[in-house]
């Protein structure tokens, strides 16, 4: 049967809950025939290609207590703030570098004007342009249900394809950023087919280097797995080690060994495996050069 | 499944429209108002052809639900030139460089020149780029669309 993506092909009904605490009341009172829409990016993409055919959509992109920006012990995102003003906020301190080339990098303006970066965590995309960043900064997210609140770090957030350990009646409500040490260099790049496009590949690396030592390093790679994945394994190569050509090539080949990619409409799991060493260097070198003071 | 009335600003003018829950912002527009300016290309986010601006920001009509832009204020392409009927600088670029074929993309690119030239009056050939990279073109490999926002980049000076 044809796809008609001009219009919402099913009949459904809109809930405009004022607080997080209606929105979770609703999602618990309506269940799996809601769907909880912030952004809606991907989501009505997704109901447009009949892939999901939700009753309600609980709509929280106004909340206000779901969208802000503040600084205390860590960095507080409200998870319905959008990206263009989460950009503009990394973008303004280069302690967030991998951030700010992640979220510039993520769509375009068009989408990053409307959609929100809980959005982009919570439809866990293994390609979450968002997600490599905030993998390497030790991220922890607030999941709220009407049995309370709790914090997950990010890497127990995603569990496979649009698939994460989120309860049917959660909605996330924050994410945490970890108080980032000056002298922390970060990097983040895609990999796509055309300019405006989900990553084929992309790479998130943050060092912090005593001269030519590496004090530590965490490295996050997107789109070569079922979900967004720390390299654990290649990070400790290189922890406490002098960095030098021959240890990053090692490194690059550690990732490439690390990676589960597989062949999709974008890419091949030969070529992921074959181009993540090569993104990795580029990715390392620049986080590397920012640890060293050299933007 | 109730109707709900919202009230939109489009071009200026404010009305009450009545609509359905699923109801998109592109279909409001383009049928309820009759503003066809706006094109369906995709219907999926990728081709930009939908573009608008929602409270002077550019977002994709095709992918906002009418009630979730309840009280907001919209430009659509027809709402770009001036009241008296002068074209917007960036329409004029647009005519002068041949930047116009089939023009199906054009509503969408014209908007996105326009909100890239209200942020940053003298952008660089790369920052034009980058801005109007949501948006499609089949027909001018993009080089025209280029030289006439350049154009109005260097006017400006």
């Amino acid at each position: 049967m044809a796809v008609n993506t001009r219009i919402l092909p099913q009949g459904l009904e809109c809930l405009f809950p004022k607080t997080i605490h209606e929105a979770v009341q609703m999602l618990t009172q309506y269940g799996p025939d809601a769907k909880v829409v912030a952004g809606g990016t991907d989501l009505l993409v997704r109901v447009k290609q009949g892939l999901i055919s939700p009753a309600y959509l609980i709509l929280i992109m106004k909340i206000p207590e779901l969208i802000n920006i503040t600084k205390d012990e860590c960095l507080r995102i409200g998870a319905a703030t959008r990206l263009c003003e989460v950009l503009n906020f990394c973008a303004a301190d280069e302690k967030y570098a991998a951030m700010s080339e992640a979220l510039h990098s993520l769509g375009k303006v068009q989408i990053r004007n409307i959609a929100t970066i809980g959005g982009n965590l919570c439809n866990a995309s293994p390609a979450a342009d968002s997600a490599p960043p905030l993998l390497v900064f030790d991220c922890r997210v607030k999941l709220y249900s009407m049995q309370g609140e709790r914090i997950l770090n990010l890497e127990k957030f995603f569990k496979g394809v649009n698939v994460t350990t989120m309860a049917s009646n959660e909605i996330m409500t924050e994410i945490q950023i970890p108080s980032i040490q000056n002298g922390m260099g970060s990097a983040f790049t895609k990999i796509t087919r055309v300019s405006a496009d989900i990553s084929k590949i992309s790479c998130a690396v943050a060092v912090e280097r005593r001269g030519d030592l590496c004090a530590s390093c965490r490295i996050a790679m997107g789109a070569v797995a079922s979900i967004p994945m720390r390299v654990r394994a290649a990070e400790r190569i290189v922890t406490g080690k002098k960095v030098d050509v021959s240890l990053v090539e090692k490194l690059g080949q550690k990732v490439s060994e690390e990676i589960n990619p597989i062949t999709d409409v974008r890419s091949t799991a030969e070529y992921r495996r074959k181009v993540t060493p090569v993104l990795f260097k580029d990715v390392f070198w620049r986080a590397w050069q920012r640890a060293g003071g050299k933007a | 499944m109730g109707k709900e009335t919202i009230q939109l600003t489009v071009n200026g003018e404010t009305r009450e429209i009545i609509v359905e829950p699923n109801a998109l912002l592109i279909n409001v527009l383009r049928d309820e108002l009759g503003l066809t300016g706006t094109k369906y290309g995709c219907g999926i986010g990728q081709c930009g052809s939908c573009t608008v601006l929602v409270n002077g920001e550019p977002v994709l009509s095709c992918l906002i639900l009418a009630v979730a832009v309840n009280g907001a204020n919209i430009l659509t392409i027809e709402g770009l030139a001036k009241p008296d009927g002068y074209l917007d600088p960036v329409q004029e670029a647009f005519l002068d460089h041949g930047a116009i074929q089939c023009g199906f993309c054009t509503p969408g690119m014209v908007l996105m020149a326009r909100d890239l030239l209200n942020k940053n009056p003298a952008p660089s050939e790369s920052e034009i780029r980058e801005h109007i990279k949501g948006n499609l073109c089949r027909c001018t490999g993009y080089l025209s669309i280029v030289r006439a926002i350049k154009s109005c980049a260097q006017k400006r000076g």
